[in-house]
């Protein structure tokens, strides 16, 4: 199955130089949604790569992609500028969310 | 007190069905804690795993971007460019399924990413030692992005079954077996009450027999 990357131009070069050929190169997060929206739909897609930076402003679109959807999974890496403080880190929401309480992690 | 099931006759075919829906009840209810209580177990093992591998893959990213930015200075980013539409396309990954608890997790399977000079595919003679670096450096984080990607969704689909597991527990512990005991115990009451008005019934008959 194939592998999607959605992100800055520099995310995108480097993946490109590994191999992927499916690839979007945009800092708007309406067109990362629109090519994420296209990703979805391709059957033979396996894994979509997308920067935090643009995940973070999809997040409920995101979700909703995402729920109860195997394949294709979806994971979000930092861009070039390192791992963005966020406002709710997905993971501590999931673990929230499945225990009830919130465990700090160091 | 919790309220009753609606429409059920006081006889005692009734008492006796909802009888054995309480026990069923309880049992399903000790069954559904047990899973939760492992589920969140296997759920934590994971989280610990998924934090290290994050870790890792965001350190090797960082390692790859500034060697990518590296060979961009070097040779210019138009070079670069050049270079990474001649890149040999990648086989991609492998989906499959595996079975936690219950729960079928993916699993990624991704053919060695680490490839030679020559299998990338660009020109080897107007690009430098730089780029190959980088290109490595990329090959070597697409690798832990897989793996994080894989564990990722398994916590997410963990995490969506300990949810659905905790409502099941929480409506039987809280809704469905308190109104059945409720109901049992109203029709415990009506029958006890009935045996006491025809206890009563025929005592006063027998006075009324024995002063005739």
């Amino acid at each position: 199955m194939k592998i999607g990357v959605i992100g800055d131009s520099n995310t995108v070069l480097g993946f490109r130089l590994t191999g992927v050929r499916e690839t979007r190169e945009t800092d708007d997060p309406k067109e990362a949604l629109e090519a994420l929206k296209t990703f979805f739909k391709d059957k033979d897609m396996g894994l979509i790569i997308i920067t935090e930076r643009l995940a973070d402003k999809l997040r409920t679109e995101i979700e909703r992609l995402t729920k109860g959807v195997v394949t294709p999974l979806l994971v979000e890496i930092p861009d070039k500028e390192g791992s963005i403080e966020r406002k709710v880190d997905p993971i501590n929401e999931l673990v929230r969310r499945a225990v009830g309480v919130e465990i700090k992690f160091k | 007190m919790a309220e009753l099931i609606e429409g059920v006759n006081p006889t005692r075919m009734e008492l006796l069905k909802l009888k054995g829906k309480v026990k069923l009840a309880k049992k399903g209810h000790r069954l559904l804690k047990e899973k939760r209580d492992a589920l969140i177990m296997e759920f934590f093992n994971i989280l610990e795993e998924a934090r290290g591998v994050r870790r890792r893959t965001e350190s090797k990213l960082e390692e790859a971007y500034k060697a990518l930015i590296l060979s961009q200075a070097i040779l210019g980013g138009i070079k670069v460019r050049e270079a990474s539409m001649a890149v040999k396309p990648l086989d991609g990954v492998e989906v499959r399924s595996r079975n936690i608890m219950g729960v079928k997790v993916p699993v990624l399977e991704i053919g060695e990413t680490r490839r030679t000079l020559i299998e990338r595919g660009y020109g080897i003679i107007d690009t430098s030692a730089q780029l190959d670096e980088a290109t490595t450096k990329f090959e070597e984080a697409l690798r832990a992005v897989v793996e994080l990607a894989e564990i990722e969704k398994s916590i997410r689909l963990l995490a969506e079954e300990i949810e659905s597991t905790k409502r099941r527990v929480n409506a039987l512990e809280n809704i469905v077996i308190p109104r059945l005991s409720a109901t049992v115990k109203y029709i415990k009451m009506r029958l006890d009450e009935m045996e006491r008005e025809n206890f009563f019934k025929l005592k006063r008959i027998k006075t009324t027999m024995e002063s005739a």
